[in-house]
């Protein structure tokens, strides 16, 4: 194709390169769901279990954190893409020297750091509270309401590209067309452009559900006291770690997968029927072969498949696997012992007994108690105190009650 | 207000006066209530000193710049730390954002103009798998891979390239990888758009002439990707700049990102003014950092994006 | 006053400093076929828009059926545009795109059906009306969107450059479809071309436009045989031009002294010329002719400079005292004078054949 230029054996292998990066620490991560090993890990290998998926289940507040989620991605995608389809219309009728400006208002929010979104809407919504006399108890002070606004402030942005773009291939003589047939303006916007609008609504709804789902930096603040699905999975990953993060991540890859490959079936069954290539395609004539061709279809079977692996790998007992690495462990732990033992014997000078094998820490397996397990490598919360010589920025950072200004 | 005037009649003869009020209503309460009035009672608030509530709208509740002072001189000397940090937070994203430009543009160039039919469609999803996997999740599986007994130090000790496990997180190698990780998407996506639009017969008329290949990506296909590349390089560096869950998650111990400062502030030390004068900082730096950069490069807000 | 009148009175349209129309003063009798004829950018189809109400006059008055159509908007005006690109809606079948104007006044689901097949039967494609619009030719959507603005029964159609996508058999089939649908419906049709043989052969009247301003209105014969001003002499088919200065004027006739010596023509609409005027006599090349002698009127000596071979006629190329001239033959004369073996030829042709009119009034101020 473009020989010499990207084409050929170097896009190749830069490509697999590239998608290497990408998805190794998914696969990865994938792979440490189904180690037992309390810390998540490749290796040393210990035994294959689906337990992590049940301690996932079994998290009281990620699974709370769930449904606030869940409820609060669905109201900012009523929101946020109403306002997006607003700030599109606005932008394909304002005149050309207008444009620019009304452009860059409405894509600042994505440009605006979300830490900052986050505190200036809890900042603006408790000084209009104040301004109302309401109290802690009302709508300004209300976790669900701020996080709401803060989201949508900017996903609404998401929103606005995804219309802007499917808007900017609507022929506008459509509408002219329409209303000169007699159509009210209404009618024509109805029937005409929002019909028109729909598959980029879908994707824009999509966009923004996943957007208000995933965000953190925002949400984090304007969440208050309360807490979302990412908001427990962060401050869980900043306690410390195991498989059932993992596993949850298996989750989401095999969710996404499936959606993608679904998806892609319904696009490709749709450009294949409109071409009339469908007609000619033996796959197509019988009507059989042709219901598979069905995304419904391809969705059945992707669930069906995947819910038989799971169901079989659900029925692998580990306990057995478990009880051979503890005795293994156990046995380890005597051998080493002894050794200390005859050492100590042998050797006058009494040394502190510390098995440590550098590149197997924590020997004693967590594999009793997998959640109160520190992970080794646990790095110090990044609210560490400040180097003594700093005048304490952070001082009293653990203790906010004790807090004063510090003049 | 003419022009405005004008937009109002324009919109409500095409589309009707209940979608005019709708889109007027929509677009001001967003723009108005939802981003420029919480920024600027965040920049109020960010010139207050920190009362109990009792006190706030009382006579001690005066404007003040020590939020703003205390950035630049803690309690005396200059503040070294926290400018330090926010410098090391510029440079950190800069850094970033450089890593993602020369990692994504081969891949969009290769969607754009050399895979076709299955091998682009395959792409362009497993560009977009990873990123509908949560940001926290993308962290966590970089401190898989890096940790002490993650795969990296596992395969670097078989391998006999070290001996004890290199701690990846406090050199904040993992922190760099994940945030480059985080936004390969953003800059493909916005290098792809803007080099799809490249006729192929350029590419071909310029080889045709001679050129060596990078003097064809030098002079052909890189002037037609710089808007995408302005567009991308602004979005990563603003969304580095401002990221705080893979700092939390994939920092060392001794290393800020300024939104963690931002966030000590506000949640553990319950200091919404400083926070406020923190955050401001942040943005008001970034924005100017962003806005340089385009008048260096000649790109213009618009492009950002498309 | 027939409700299919149209009346422009002093229209112009102006969008902030750019005059896109100056001063259209004409009238359009209920059941004409009337073209707007003019090169892109002439303003036509902005006086199009300004008739179905997508566009406000600046100043003058739009009447349809002696009715003011001031604060009339388009979907509450008796007329009906077919757009240049049809502008059929993607995501409706072509019956539903024939019914939208039938739903749009709330006519029941079974009624729009039947009527839109009737419709269908008489633009001859029955049984289509499930298809989508893309399925269908490009000769076919012509027809879906006319019938689709048959639908909304409109008093006038407004056709914006239909036929310009269309391959050239199928548009010169079009042109008298089009031509028969117009006289079956008997509604007034206002079609806008840039191409003269469309306007021609179609219409009943012809306004030709230019820059924003009409110049000439009148029926294609008299367009083409008295064009009132060189604009409308060269734009309306092939034409010689040859300047000169008025030597004197006998009644309709004028002669000029031109580089190729006296010549003599016919003034444009019995105007008066002075006598040393600037001014530019018109013939068609169809009306220069080869003569075997010497004639006593208008005779030219010229020289061959090419030929060109075009089916039915022979085109000559030649010069004449540095003016260039266009002369068709039909191949069916091939017996008439020729050429001199040496490339000289002498060539006349009739003065009531040929305008005078006033040099370009841009040129001489």
């Amino acid at each position: 194709m473009t020989r010499g230029l990207g084409g050929g054996l170097f896009a190749f292998s830069y490509a697999l390169l590239f998608f290497l990066f990408l998805f190794g620490p998914l696969i990865i991560m994938v792979i440490t769901a189904f180690n037992s090993s309390a810390f998540p890990r490749v290796v040393p290998w210990e035994c294959f279990t689906t337990d992590w998926f049940g301690v996932l289940v079994r998290n009281e507040r990620l699974m709370s954190g769930l449904w606030t989620s869940l409820a609060i991605g669905v109201a900012v995608v009523a929101i946020a893409v109403p306002f997006g389809l607003a700030g599109a219309l606005a932008l394909a009728d304002i005149g050309p020297r207008l444009r620019a400006g009304l452009y860059a208002v409405l894509i600042t929010p994505i440009l605006i750091p979300g830490v900052v979104l986050g505190i200036s809407t809890i900042v603006f919504w408790s000084f209009v509270g104040r301004g109302v006399g309401a109290s802690y108890d009302t709508v300004f002070y209300n976790g669900f309401f701020l996080t709401l606004l803060g989201q949508v402030a900017f996903i609404a942005s998401y929103a606005m590209l995804v219309l802007n773009a499917r808007l900017q291939r609507f022929d506008p003589t459509l509408t002219e067309a329409a209303l000169d047939l007699g159509a009210t303006p209404g009618q024509a916007f109805r029937r005409i452009l929002l019909p028109f609008m729909k598959p980029a609504l879908g994707s824009a709804a999509f966009i923004t559900f996943l957007a208000s789902f995933e965000n953190y930096n925002t949400t984090v603040f304007t969440i208050l006291s309360g807490n979302t699905f990412t908001t427990a999975l962060a401050s869980k990953v900043r306690l410390g770690t195991d498989p059932s993060l993992s596993a949850l991540a298996v989750i989401i890859i095999a969710v996404t997968l499936i959606g993608a490959m679904v998806s892609e079936a319904h696009t490709r069954r749709q450009e294949l029927l409109r071409s009339g290539k469908a007609g000619q395609s033996r796959f197509y004539a019988n009507p059989l072969s042709r219901l598979l061709t069905h995304p419904g279809a391809v969705l059945v079977l992707l669930l069906g498949v995947t819910g038989f692996i799971a169901w079989s790998a659900s029925r692998v007992d580990a306990n057995v696997c478990r009880a051979a690495i503890l005795q293994e462990k156990q046995q380890l732990q005597e051998r080493l012992m002894q050794e200390q033992r005859n050492r100590i014997q042998q050797q006058a000078p009494a040394q502190p007994a510390t098995p440590s094998p550098s590149n197997n820490p924590s020997p004693f397996g967590g594999a009793f108690n997998p959640n109160s397990l520190a992970p080794p490598v646990q790095p110090a919360p990044p609210a560490a105190p400040p180097p003594s010589n700093n005048p304490s920025p952070f001082g009293g950072a653990f203790n906010p009650n004790s807090l004063a200004p510090k003049q | 207000m003419a022009a405005l005037r004008q937009l109002w009649s324009t919109i409500a003869d095409r589309h009707g006066l209940g979608v005019a009020v709708f889109i007027g209503v929509a677009v001001l309460f967003w723009v108005l209530v939802l981003i420029v009035l919480p920024q600027l009672a965040m920049f109020d608030v960010s010139l207050r000193h920190n009362l109990p509530r009792p006190e706030i709208g009382g006579p001690a509740d005066v404007y003040t710049l020590k939020n703003y002072s205390y950035f630049l001189f803690g309690n005396g000397a200059l503040n070294t730390l926290d400018i330090g940090v926010l410098v090391k937070t510029l440079i950190a994203a800069v850094i970033v954002t450089l890593l993602d430009i020369v990692i994504c543009y081969p891949i969009a160039f290769i969607l754009a103009h050399s895979a076709t039919g299955v091998a682009a469609r395959m792409m362009v999803i497993g560009l977009i798998v990873p990123f509908w996997i949560n940001d926290i999740l993308r962290a966590f599986a970089f401190r898989i891979l890096f940790g002490a007994t993650g795969v990296i130090n596992g395969i670097g000790q078989a391998l006999g390239l070290w001996s004890s496990p290199i701690d990846f997180i406090r050199a904040d190698v993992a922190l760099y990888a994940g945030l480059a990780y985080t936004y390969t998407l953003l800059m493909v996506f916005s290098i792809y758009n803007a080099v799809e639009t490249l006729d192929r017969n350029q590419i071909e008329a310029a080889r045709d002439m001679g050129a060596s290949w990078w003097r064809v990506h030098w002079r052909v296909v890189l002037p037609v990707a710089k808007p995408g590349i302005a567009s991308g390089a602004t979005m990563v560096f603003m969304l580095t700049a401002g990221a705080l869950a893979a700092p939390q998650i994939l920092g060392g111990p001794s290393n800020l990102w300024f939104t963690q400062i931002i966030y000590q502030w506000f949640n553990d030390a319950g200091d919404w003014q400083r926070g406020s004068a923190y955050a401001t900082i942040l943005l008001v730096v970034c924005l100017a950092f962003v806005f340089l950069m385009m008048r260096v490069f000649k790109v213009s807000i618009g492009a950002i994006g498309r | 006053m027939n409700t299919r009148d149209v009346v422009l009175e002093h229209v112009s349209i102006r969008f902030g400093n750019y005059r896109a129309v100056e001063n259209a003063h004409l009238s359009i009798r209920g059941g004409e076929f009337f073209s707007f004829l003019g090169p892109s950018g002439c303003g036509k189809t902005t006086l199009l828009r300004c008739i179905s109400g997508f566009v406000q006059p600046s100043e003058g008055r739009v009447l349809i059926g002696g009715k003011d159509m001031r604060n009339v908007g388009p979907n509450k005006r008796p007329t009906a545009l077919i757009f240049q690109n049809l502008a059929l809606f993607p995501l409706l079948s072509v019956a539903e795109n024939i019914a939208f104007p039938l739903e749009v006044r709330g006519v029941g689901r079974k009624e729009r059906r039947k009527r839109a097949d009737e419709l269908l039967e008489m633009i001859a494609l029955p049984g289509t009306g499930d298809k989508k619009v893309h399925e269908l030719s490009g000769g076919q959507r012509q027809r879906v969107a006319i019938a689709r603005a048959l639908a909304a029964e409109p008093d006038i159609l407004l056709l914006d450059e239909p036929l310009s996508a269309l391959d050239l058999k199928l548009r010169q089939h079009m042109r008298t479809e089009l031509r028969a649908i117009q006289q079956r419906v008997g509604l007034t049709f206002i079609y806008i071309t840039h191409d003269q043989g469309e306007a021609l052969t179609m219409s009943d009247q012809v306004a030709v436009m230019n820059a924003g301003v009409v110049e000439q209105v009148g029926d294609p014969q008299t367009i083409y045989n008295r064009p009132k001003t060189p604009f409308v002499a060269s734009f309306v088919g092939e034409t010689n031009a040859i300047p000169g200065a008025v030597m004197n004027q006998q009644g309709a006739l004028v002669t000029l002294d031109t580089a190729l010596g006296p010549l003599t023509g016919q003034s444009a609409g019995g105007r008066d010329y002075q006598a040393g005027e600037r001014c530019t006599l018109f013939v068609r090349p169809e009306q220069l002719a080869l003569a075997d002698a010497p004639p006593a009127t208008n005779a030219i000596a010229a020289r061959r400079v090419n030929e060109e071979f075009e089916g039915s006629i022979r085109t000559l190329f030649l010069n004449a005292n540095g003016v260039d001239l266009r002369l068709y033959r039909m191949n069916a004369d091939a017996s008439g004078p020729a050429l001199a073996a040496d490339g000289t030829a002498s060539i006349w042709f009739r003065p009531e054949h040929a305008t005078v009119l006033p040099a370009d009034p841009s040129r001489s101020g």
